[in-house]
């Protein structure tokens, strides 16, 4: 089997993502929110980067933007050569697919399959043959720790072996970069620190860019880029 | 990977589920219960009608048809019955004389048609000799011509077997004519209305007192029931000057029930593809507004909305796959049982003979009716899903990741 049309229609580009002058309004009846207030910033391939901020300061908004889950009120989002704005819903879709790993703060893994299976999942979209799919599962579970769970369902594992899991799955469809939003939230500071070291063994090892949300210092302290947003605006970008 | 999630999510909620499959597959067994119960109705009304006193094909002179006249009988009759038992398809004939008496005994009176018969030939065509209390079809008698009435109009003459009767009508020759016979037993057919006024005795009984040497009516039977029409025009051809009419003429009310039944089970099958759509609207709208966060998800990483579309879709043909063959597995069963061993309906017997029906229905269902409601059921359940796969395609990933 071959791979999808879109990866040929979407070349593989260097990841980078640019964000200019991001608006984003939010118009609840009578009520507007600025979620976003101009935001510029350009992520580099292989970075480790961590938006932070208080609840309601606009990082998720923000990750959703350039994840090409919601659309900037203002402003244009460029991964590598491609506007995404320009795409239709459907290329979006499966632009998401081939270039883009997400985590999300809940695992949000498929109840009813396998761990094994929703790993694979992303690659059956993907149409790749099987073999491929096998050796990429079993390495990618291998890596985030998890070869002996491979038949568990989510509700047999626990939360750090869930968004484990979940690590894996963004993994698994080769994506140019992967944005978590706030993946340590629900875990404990074991999982938490069992999470980020998968993670940042990743980004050194394969060069993994990794963009993720959060307000949990433990993660903070350990990425090597933050970049902080409060009221919509960028307050600070510290490359460490 | 699509059939397997969509399979694997029916089951999440195993008690909505079965409980949607059970509705789905009761309602087909109801209706598909009522469908072959109604068709057994019908089908036993027609065929008593044909086997009592229709036949399939009678044949009449024309002008016999117009003023009922006791010298109105059968001008080709040789011919025809020479024609009708050379035919391969021909299963009875019978020569009739029907005259219209007055009949009376000790007890009471009451007006019916005696109907002149020979009785081998009768046996070919009606039920009637099946239906007696004693077997005695005007075989055995004694010194008075023999006569059978049925137990109703035996009822109303306070008559029973060996009481004499007394019919009087006008002969051939316009002059007043008196039969007594003895009955020699007592019929009852399904249909009380026919029993009242009818009685037989033996053709050559009725042809001497009433000097009409021939006969009114030639009923005809058929091996096989689906070339009455075919027949009929045959008939029709040799023998022009005869009124020659097929059962859905002589009694085109059995016709009317039979149309009737097709409307009445084309209703019900409605209601039946109703509920089971209502069924799957609601359960698949619940189950796509419980999973709203998780279809986000699905969109979220990559998956289009095509695949969401018919996994959505799948979901609930799957569930009509489970419950379409339960329920016609069910249906089928039950009407294979009850089409055998009959379904007792005694106590309703006077009032199911005043129609014409016997009070052991069999229901029955033509093998095209499992098709129909097969293809009924998957077609109902993918158009019945899609609304809520189209709410499912509505959803906005992000919202739903923020909100649900």
């Amino acid at each position: 089997m071959q791979a999808p049309s879109t990866t040929n229609q979407y070349p593989k580009i260097s990841p980078m993502i640019q964000a200019s002058n991001i608006h984003k309004t939010y118009n609840d009846g009578k009520v507007k929110v600025h979620a976003l207030r101009g935001i510029d910033v350009e992520i580099k391939e292989g970075e480790f980067t961590a938006i932070v901020g208080p609840s309601g300061s606009g990082k998720t908004t923000l990750l959703n933007i350039v994840g090409g889950l919601d659309t900037p009120t203002l402003g244009e989002v460029h991964i590598s050569d491609t506007n995404i704005a320009q795409l239709s819903e459907n290329e979006l879709i499966d632009f998401r697919l081939n270039h883009i790993g997400f985590v999300f703060q809940s695992y949000n893994l498929i109840p009813v399959l396998t761990a094994k299976e929703n790993v694979e999942f992303l690659m059956l979209l993907q149409k790749r043959d099987e073999e491929e799919r096998n050796e990429r599962t079993t390495k990618l579970l291998k890596a985030v720790g998890l070869e002996d769970q491979i038949n568990k369902k989510p509700n047999e594992m626990s939360g750090g072996q869930q968004q484990r899991v979940a690590v894996a799955r963004a993994l698994a469809s080769k994506p140019d970069f992967v944005l978590a939003d706030e993946p340590t939230a629900n875990l404990d500071s074991k999982s938490t620190a069992n999470l980020l070291d998968i993670m940042l063994r990743l980004n050194e090892e394969e060069n993994i860019t990794f963009v993720f949300s959060t307000h949990d210092q433990r993660v903070i302290d350990r990425a090597k880029r933050v970049i902080t947003v409060e009221d919509g605006k960028i307050l600070s970008d510290e490359t460490r | 990977m699509i059939f397997k999630i969509a399979f694997k999510n029916i089951w999440r909620n195993k008690l909505r589920s079965w409980t949607v499959i059970i509705a789905i597959s009761l309602g087909i067994f109801g209706g598909l219960a009522v469908i072959s119960t109604a068709t057994g109705l019908s089908d036993m009304r027609q065929n008593n009608a044909i086997r009592t006193y229709v036949s399939h094909i009678q044949v009449h002179d024309s002008a016999y048809l117009k003023y009922s006249g006791l010298n109105d009988v059968i001008t080709q009759e040789k011919g025809i019955l020479s024609f009708i038992k050379k035919h391969p398809n021909t299963e009875g004939v019978s020569t009739r004389l029907r005259i219209e008496s007055f009949i009376q005994t000790a007890g009471g009176t009451s007006g019916v048609i005696l109907n002149g018969i020979n009785p081998e030939d009768e046996k070919q065509v009606t039920n009637i000799a099946e239906k007696l209390q004693q077997g005695n079809f005007l075989k055995t008698y004694k010194r008075k011509p023999p006569i059978l009435i049925s137990e109703k109009l035996a009822t109303k003459l306070n008559a029973k077997i060996k009481t004499t009767i007394q019919c009087s009508f006008t002969d051939a020759n316009g002059l007043s004519a008196t039969g007594v016979f003895k009955v020699v037993d007592i019929f009852s057919t399904s249909n009380s209305m026919y029993d009242e006024v009818n009685a037989f005795v033996r053709l050559e009984d009725l042809q001497a007192i009433s000097s009409v040497y021939g006969s009114h009516e030639i009923a005809i039977t058929l091996k096989d029931e689906e070339q009455v029409e075919r027949f009929r025009e045959e008939l029709i051809a040799h023998f022009p000057e005869q009124h020659i009419a097929s059962w859905r003429g002589i009694a085109p009310e059995l016709g009317y029930a039979d149309k009737m039944m097709d409307l009445v089970m084309s209703i019900f099958l409605v209601i039946i593809m109703l509920a089971l759509a209502f069924g799957i609207v609601n359960t698949m709208l619940m189950a796509v507004l419980e999973r709203k966060k998780e279809l986000g998800m699905l969109i979220s990483v990559g998956m289009n909305k095509r695949k969401v579309f018919w996994m959505i879709v799948w979901e609930s043909i799957f569930l009509s796959l489970i419950a379409g063959p339960l329920g016609i597995v069910a249906s089928y069963l039950a009407i294979q049982f009850f089409g055998t061993h009959g379904i007792d309906l005694s106590f309703a017997a006077e009032g199911l003979r005043s129609v014409g029906l016997e009070s052991v229905i069999f229901p029955t269902l033509n093998a095209n009716y499992y098709i129909l409601i097969s293809v009924l059921v998957v077609s109902t359940s993918i158009l019945s899903c899609i609304y809520p796969a189209l709410k499912a395609l509505k959803l906005n990933p992000a919202e739903t990741l923020r909100t649900a």
